[in-house]
């Protein structure tokens, strides 16, 4: 036994090497080319740091995750483009408006996201009014990575699957032409999670929900509801609360079709997809309620139990709730003394004589 | 002899004829209906619930829950209308008819015949909850003698009826939310919303808190009453809730000698036996 434990100890370094081998064998294909070397430090789970702040970062990187998120192909260097030795000091944080180290195919150009700032800055999320002038509270308005992260692919299947992800059958006529299987995949990846969303109608709504169910920002800017609060209350927010991806989420009403998300207008914008002139038209979409005519969109989404800005319906809820209390209360009451009086089924208040 | 006596003898107990086969029938499609309604219907109203995305999908999720409860409110609604039949054939049959017969009918012997009929709410059912309330309390040992449908049946029928009203319009503008909005606004929809979820949720409490409790979870009943499915009642129950229409059923039967005193009144009767 003694033995057994000092042959371990002396050959636990090939041991680990040995798993090591093991467990890298069954690692998926890897896309992108660590060429940084980056992953020698953050692909310990356990790395982090507690900055000025005082909250802990964790700045470990799951390169299996990332290598299914749609930024694979981006090396660190390409967005972290302060960090140039290793090991390096704290990093900036990342603007995404950069050009990154990635050729856009059509124009072959270096690829940037700046255009969606152009966007940002024409919708009702600019931290400029009409005249260019700062609006109040702009810190406010959000910036890319509040509505952002590093999304996952989110493949879509074709050939007779029901499951999502990357469909092996359509892979096998990729191949005829295609001869690089990364390239295949990343190409099917990247294709089939642009044809629909990214994010299912509950998650849209959570990143919504940040700002537009917080009551100080609702307070401050003056918004006449707690946005998603609101549409939970309507049948296609409890849709999406059971995870319907069918059902139309923010985006889908507050966006004219075909325009970027970012180009979001103001309610009184004749522009907006949500001007009241407008509204009609989200509804009685092919895809939506075809047969609906202009007033069903008189429909109030974002109605609340709230006595200033829904008064109708706050005492319409109101009566039901006094029906209800008014009608269980006294029944419950007598259940109860119903329930005492048949311990005692022949006990009596005797009057006195 | 008669397939339906009105009393029954059964191991040495009587049982009371009370509802017949139709009835009986209407109230399963009711049952089955409101409660796998009820079931589809409330993780909707609460989808934050815990329990809300499991009994969801025990109905097949977003996807097929909604269409079962259209399915079942369809039926619901189709009972409905079958009852509204049924009661007009009812009266109309065995007692618009003969009166007609008999000596011809006006508007006003029609609304006399309609004000009568047992479940409409009367005098006696002020009377009846007054007693019982005095029961309760302890003011009295005798409860108050029942017709043949006390208040609380009373109630079982009339708040499901305006609840089906109110439940079923509702329900059907918003499934038919584009056709009714050709007509309406958009904000009947709000409306409609807000009262067939709060109806309905008063309803389900209503129905399993009250009724559940008169028929099934009361100690006089428990663990089940079989009424609903045997149609009879035994007699024990019969003397506690409806006193009245057991005697006068009794009396009909010629078992005069056989009446038990009112609930409670054998402890009464001895007790002042002993006294005096």
């Amino acid at each position: 036994m003694k033995y057994a434990r000092q042959v371990l100890r002396k050959h636990v370094n090939i041991i680990i090497v040995f798993i090591s081998i093991l467990l890298f064998n069954f690692t998926p294909a890897v896309f992108a080319a660590d060429i940084g070397n980056c992953l020698l430090c953050h692909k310990y789970p356990g790395i982090s740091r507690v900055d000025e702040n005082g909250d802990l970062r964790l700045f470990y990187v799951n390169e299996d995750i990332f290598n299914n998120s749609v930024h694979a192909k981006v090396n660190c260097e390409g967005c972290h483009t302060d960090i140039k030795k290793v090991p390096h000091d704290p990093a900036k944080k990342v603007d995404c408006l950069i050009e990154c180290h990635i050729t856009e195919p059509s124009t072959e150009t270096k690829f940037s996201h700046k255009d969606a700032e152009f966007f940002l800055a024409n919708s009702v999320h600019s931290t400029k009014d009409k005249d260019g002038n700062p609006k109040q509270f702009a810190e406010d308005m959000p910036t890319c990575k509040n509505c952002h992260d590093n999304p996952l692919y989110r493949p879509l299947s074709f050939f007779k699957k029901v499951r999502y992800g990357v469909s092996e059958a359509s892979l096998g006529r990729c191949r005829v032409c295609h001869k690089k299987d990364e390239f295949i995949y990343r190409f099917y990846n990247h294709v089939t999670t642009r044809l629909h969303k990214s994010r299912n109608p509950l998650n849209i709504a959570e990143v919504c929900a940040r700002c537009h169910n917080n009551p100080e920002i609702v307070a401050r800017h003056n918004l006449s509801t707690k946005a998603v609060y609101s549409y939970g209350e309507t049948f296609h927010g409890k849709a999406a609360r059971f995870l319907d991806e069918r059902i139309p989420d923010c985006l889908d009403c507050h966006v004219r079709k075909g325009e970027s998300v970012h180009q979001m207008l103001a309610n009184d914008n004749p522009l907006s997809s949500t001007h009241k002139d407008n509204r009609s038209k989200i509804c009685t979409n092919m895809d939506c309620h075809p047969s609906a005519t202009p007033k069903f969109a008189t429909y109030s989404v974002h109605a609340e139990f709230n006595k200033t800005q829904s008064p109708v319906q706050y005492y319409f809820t109101f009566f039901f709730i006094v029906l209800t209390g008014g009608t269980l209360l006294p029944l419950m009451g007598i259940i109860f003394l119903d329930c005492i009086r048949r311990l005692f089924p022949h006990a009596v208040i005797k009057r006195r004589k | 002899m008669e397939k339906t006596p009105s009393i029954k003898v059964k191991n040495g107990i009587k049982y009371f004829y009370r509802f017949t086969v139709n009835q009986r029938i209407q109230h399963f499609i009711l049952a089955w209906s409101v409660v796998t309604l009820v079931l589809t219907g409330m993780p909707l109203k609460f989808p934050d619930a815990s329990w809300a995305p499991y009994l969801y999908s025990l109905f097949g999720g977003i996807h097929a829950a909604p269409v079962i409860h259209k399915v079942f409110g369809a039926i619901l609604l189709a009972l409905f209308v079958y009852h509204i039949v049924y009661l007009i054939y009812i009266i109309y049959k065995y007692e618009v008819l003969p009166m007609k017969k008999k000596d011809g009918v006006s508007t006003g012997k029609v609304l006399k015949v309609l004000a009568n009929q047992p479940l409409v709410p009367n005098l006696k059912d002020a009377k009846d909850i007054w007693g019982l309330l005095k029961y309760l309390l302890y003011f009295t040992r005798k409860r108050p003698d029942g017709a043949k449908y006390t208040w609380k049946e009373k109630f079982d029928y009339w708040a499901p009826f305006w609840g089906m009203v109110i439940i079923g319009l509702s329900g059907l503008v918003m499934w038919n939310k584009e056709l009714a909005t050709t007509i309406f606004p958009g904000e009947l929809i709000n409306f409609s919303l807000i009262a067939h979820s709060d109806e309905a949720l008063l309803a389900a409490l209503f129905l399993f808190i009250w009724h559940w409790y008169n028929v099934h979870f009361s100690q006089a009943v428990f663990p089940m009453g079989t009424a609903f499915i045997t149609g009879y009642l035994p007699e024990e129950l019969m003397v506690e809730e409806h006193y009245e229409e057991y005697v006068e059923v009794m009396k009909k039967a010629g078992l005069e000698h056989e009446i038990l005193p009112p609930h409670g009144m054998h402890a009464v009767a001895s007790e002042e036996g002993g006294q005096a």
